[in-house]
């Protein structure tokens, strides 16, 4: 069992928890991700690292509630526990000196986004950071990446804040050199986002979440197709180059169980816990 | 749950129909049940609610007591709802805020021996329609504004027939044709029955009048690859020659792709001999005048059609071709023997028994052989073909030593409708060609709006056939475009910001590419694409997705209502099932039921969607969550959805909930899906009969599911 060590709201249903997981404190680099399970009837939900802790032994997630358990998981509070942690999985993101990086990050990625962007700027990077969400409650982490970006740019689809789309990138990246740039967010953004980059030839990388079983390279759920090739975004990613990674076929894997998702969130909500 | 803030006041009138509901259903009884549900100020009875004096007495009760909702309990919506809704704006209400309850298609036709239990059911389909009516929301019409040109996808007869009409009307017409000329397959005949004019000339004169309209643009060896917009405002982009790409706007489209003769490969010996042909190629043959040496000739017909599996379709046209080339044949040579084999003979109509009379009047010998007997060929000697055939009439063999065989083969689709289909988003029938919406009510309409279809790529016809669809086309193409602004569809795709997650699920569901994807994953609803299918509300796993008119809020508490009060004493036997109904088929196909006074047990309520697609786990588990026994979701023939594939994703959902369902302990055969056609009113019966049978043999549903929780939609 991992007792949540503390429980903050980003967003309404964007929730930030530390949890005491001292082992996996101990390894954990930006870019790794964790399995964990609720409670023993729950699923295994992949979940990337918004940040750990070394002193405490703490490791930190961030999570939208979408799901029958990301709903479980949003309901429990400080002193509460997990039933297991796995962790940490799949490999740390590459962090050198690029020069100027562009860190662009959606939703609730941008808690991910901002662990691995610390490290960047620690490098010696420079960040310019496009951080958004649909609309302007689930923009979340503003100060902090503020803090470490020479520029930030907010966008949110419905334009309640910021820009309402990427057009600015475009000039953005014709007026200014761009070494290296990052995504993380909905794959919407990450294909939106590599295809401006692409005429710059600027490396993009970007952090895959497909469906995922074990996260350690067994099963092969989480396989994804970069630059003709098999991968497994457990082991050999999550993080990969951008510009080969096939978005088409990733987004048909991902909504394989939406159905079956619907109907146990629905059954949740009239039954509860009770199946 | 309801959002409009203002009292509801709704008046709900009963229509006696004559005899038609009155006769059978206890209607006095059933105002004064109406009475009873909340918010109902006002109730009344007409004799027949749709004449002039029944629309009048609606308008002057919605003023009179201040309604600001209607309900008609009378006959099905998919006839008389226009007739009433016009009434209710007249009075100044939002023609969305009237819902009807069909009580005569879907009751008193349907249980015409049983009055008490039907008066019962009538009630309860009251209710349901009062229960959404409180729901109803108004909704504005979007208008848009129509580019006066039309594209037309093939230059056949059919093609060149609408572009000359069209043209005729002032509107300018674009036709595309994949071939370097045009023509299609009339290029390739010889003449035309039954005047015997000679093909060629006869397209060819089609062809220079186009060719001088200075608003026809006719781009020969162009194929279309994409198409962008919607009704009015189409973006075509074609690419010619397969090298340049033209780009052009128009406001609708006609698909006259047309259709090809089936190569009858490995049938009747056909590519062994060369002296055994298709009735194309005789044609070629017949253009040239026929060798002097031919001295008998047997045709075949239905080669390869009719078939068990495959091409199970008449082609329509191939009596009457072989009847014309056997005439020719007699032309040129009266002296040569023309044997047709055939199954039956489709020589109807005006002209065409005339024209078999002439053909037996020359000498032309008709043999009719049996599918499981079919004619066998085998080289006779010097060139010769012996053709067995065994006579169903004089009950023995017959052989006929010949110099040609000529097999009519069918019209069969075009390869590329498949891909044409996709880029369009408009349905193929199982057959492989276009589908219309309704082969009555619509029959040259595409159910995406601002397209239409003619000619052979809807199925084998003749010439004369083809123009006068082609004509039909051309015509309701013209409609929206002399109008010059349409108004369209109220009922669309909603999106509740709050509610959504951006995961995109509607988007990828979506068959008209009528949702955006912004680039943090919010949905916008592109409203002119969007066909009102609302495929989309039902994928979306938040019910964020909304389908106006049809919302989760609008249709949960119908279902909710036909569990909340006490079933009465006389349908205590019959057991509850909910039947959601695709409105194109199932319907539409209950309602010609209760027109053909086909009875079935009053144990199903019938509740309209827009496609069997819309239903989703919600729906499903409300029903189960309460009290029914059974639910039905009925949707289109696998083949036919109006929305390219909404009742194969019903499908999938209901497999999906079966699974479900048992984990709760409830039997999985208590949900089903049902495919079939607004022509098959018996099935649907059949369908009911059965499906209540098997929930007869289960246990009643009585709370079996524990209700922690309701619904909260």
């Amino acid at each position: 069992m991992y007792k949540i060590a503390s429980k903050k709201e980003l967003a309404p249903d964007i929730k930030l928890i530390e949890v005491y997981a001292k082992q996996i404190a101990r390894k954990a680099k930006p870019g790794n991700f964790i399995i964990l399970r609720v409670d023993d009837k729950g699923e295994r939900i992949p979940i990337t690292l918004a940040g750990c802790d070394i002193n405490k032994g703490t490791i930190s997630i961030a999570f939208h509630e979408v799901g029958k358990t990301t709903i479980k998981l949003g309901s429990l509070n400080r002193g509460d526990h997990v039933m297991n942690v796995v962790g940490p999985l799949g490999n740390a993101t590459k962090i050198g000196k690029y020069g100027r990086v562009l860190c662009v990050g959606g939703g609730v990625m941008v808690a991910p986004l901002c662990f691995q962007a610390v490290a960047l700027r620690d490098a010696g990077n420079e960040l310019i950071t496009v951080i958004g969400a649909r609309t302007e409650e689930q923009v979340i982490l503003r100060k902090e990446m503020k803090k470490i970006s020479s520029e930030l740019f907010i966008v949110t689809d419905d334009n309640s804040e910021g820009y309402s789309n990427l057009d600015f990138l475009k000039d953005l990246l014709t007026t200014t050199k761009i070494d290296y740039a990052m995504v993380m967010g909905p794959l919407v953004l990450m294909k939106e986002v590599t295809e401006l980059t692409r005429p710059y030839n600027i490396k993009t990388m970007v952090n895959l979440n497909p469906i995922m079983v074990d996260g350690t390279g067994m099963c092969g759920a989480c396989r994804v197709t970069i630059g003709g090739e098999t991968k497994f975004t457990c082991t050999d990613g999550p993080e990969f180059d951008g510009h080969l990674v096939d978005f088409e076929e990733l987004e048909v894997r991902r909504r394989m169980y939406v159905p079956k998702e619907k109907i146990a969130v629905l059954f949740y909500r009239i039954f509860g816990e009770n199946i | 749950m309801n959002k409009s803030r203002e009292e509801l006041r709704i008046g709900v009138f009963i229509c006696r129909c004559g005899n038609n509901i009155g006769g059978v259903i206890d209607v006095p009884k059933i105002v004064e049940y109406a009475k009873t549900q909340p918010n109902v100020v006002h109730t009344e009875e007409n004799p027949y609610t749709c004449s002039s004096e029944g629309l009048s007495k609606i308008k002057e009760a919605i003023v009179k007591h201040n309604l600001n909702r209607v309900v008609v309990a009378s006959c099905t919506p998919r006839t008389h709802e226009p007739l009433f809704r016009a009434t209710c704006e007249e009075a100044g209400l939002n023609r969305y805020l009237f819902e009807m309850a069909n009580i005569r298609e879907h009751c008193s036709w349907a249980h015409m021996h049983e009055p008490e239990k039907a008066t019962e059911s009538a009630k309860e389909i009251v209710r349901i329609a009062i229960a959404k009516v409180r729901f109803l929301e108004p909704l504005e019409e979007p208008k848009i504004e129509i580019t006066p040109s039309t594209l037309i996808i093939g230059a056949g007869i059919s093609g060149l027939t609408a572009a000359l009409s069209l043209s005729e009307q002032g509107f300018n017409v674009y036709i595309l044709e994949k071939e370097a000329e045009a023509g299609g397959l009339l290029r390739k005949l010889h003449t035309l029955f039954p005047s015997g004019q000679d093909a060629l000339d006869f397209i060819e004169s089609i062809i220079e009048i186009i060719k001088v309209r200075g608003n026809i643009n006719l781009l020969t060896s162009t194929v279309l690859k994409e198409v962008k917009g919607y009704l009015g405002n189409f973006e075509i982009i074609a690419l010619q020659n397969n090298q340049r790409e033209v780009r052009f706007k128009v406001g609708t489209i006609i698909v006259s792709t047309g259709a090809l003769p089936l190569e009858p490969t490995g049938l009747y010996g056909y590519g062994e001999f060369d002296n055994i042909m298709t009735q194309l190629e005789f044609e070629q043959l017949l253009k040239n005048g026929l060798e002097e040496k031919v001295e008998k000739v047997v045709m075949i017909q239905c080669v390869g059609a009719r078939e068990e599996k495959g091409i199970t379709y008449c082609s329509r046209i191939c009596c009457k071709v072989a009847l014309k080339n056997a005439l020719c044949i007699k032309e040129l040579n009266s002296n040569i023997d023309v044997y047709i084999l055939y199954r039956d003979l489709e020589a109807y109509g005006r002209e065409y028994v005339d024209y078999y009379q002439k053909a037996q009047e020359q000498g032309i010998k008709f043999i009719r052989y049996r599918q499981e007997k079919p004619p066998n060929i085998i080289k006779d000697s010097d060139r010769k073909l012996k053709v067995g055939v065994f006579s169903p009439i004089i009950g023995k063999g017959i052989d006929i030593i010949c110099d040609l065989v000529v097999l009519s083969t069918p019209l069969i689709h075009h390869q590329a409708g498949r891909d044409l289909s996709q880029i369009l988003k408009v349905t193929l029938g199982s057959s492989g060609f276009f589908q219309e919406v309704h082969p009555k009510l619509r029959p040259v309409d595409f159910a995406s709006e601002g397209i239409f279809l003619c000619g052979t790529a809807h199925g084998p016809k003749d010439i004369e056939e083809s123009m006068a669809q082609a004509l039909a086309a051309a015509s309701k193409a013209s409609i929206p475009m002399a109008k010059g602004i349409v108004k369209t569809e109220a009922v669309k795709a909603v999106v509740d910001k709050e509610l959504c997650v951006g995961c995109g699920a509607c988007v990828a569901v979506c068959p008209y590419n009528a949702i955006d994807w912004l680039s943090f994953g919010q949905p916008r609803i592109i409203e002119a694409n969007c066909m009102g299918c609302g495929l989309c509300a039902a994928e979306c796993p938040m019910g964020a997705m909304q389908l106006k008119h049809y919302q989760d809020n609008q249709l949960v508490p119908m279902i909710n209502t036909l569990f909340e009060s006490e079933k009465a004493s006389v349908l205590k036997d019959e057991p509850s099932i909910v039947c959601f109904a695709c409105r194109w088929c199932a319907y539409a196909a209950a309602d010609t039921a209760g027109v053909m006074r086909l009875q079935y047990p009053c144990s199903i309520r019938i509740i309209l969607v827009p496609c069997s697609g819309r239903v989703d786990a919600i729906h499903i588990l409300t029903a189960f969550s309460r009290d029914a026994d059974g639910v039905m979701v009925a949707g289109c023939l696998k083949d036919g959805c109006h929305y390219i594939d909404g009742n194969i994703k019903a499908e999938r959902r209901v497999n999906a909930m079966k699974k479900a369902l048992e984990v709760v302990g409830i039997e999985g055969d208590r949900v089903e899906m049902f495919f079939l056609s607004a022509g098959m009113p018996d099935k649907f019966v059949e369908s009911v009969i059965n499906f209540t049978d098997m929930i007869n043999k289960l246990p009643r549903m009585r709370r079996t599911v524990r209700k922690e929780r309701d619904l909260n939609v």
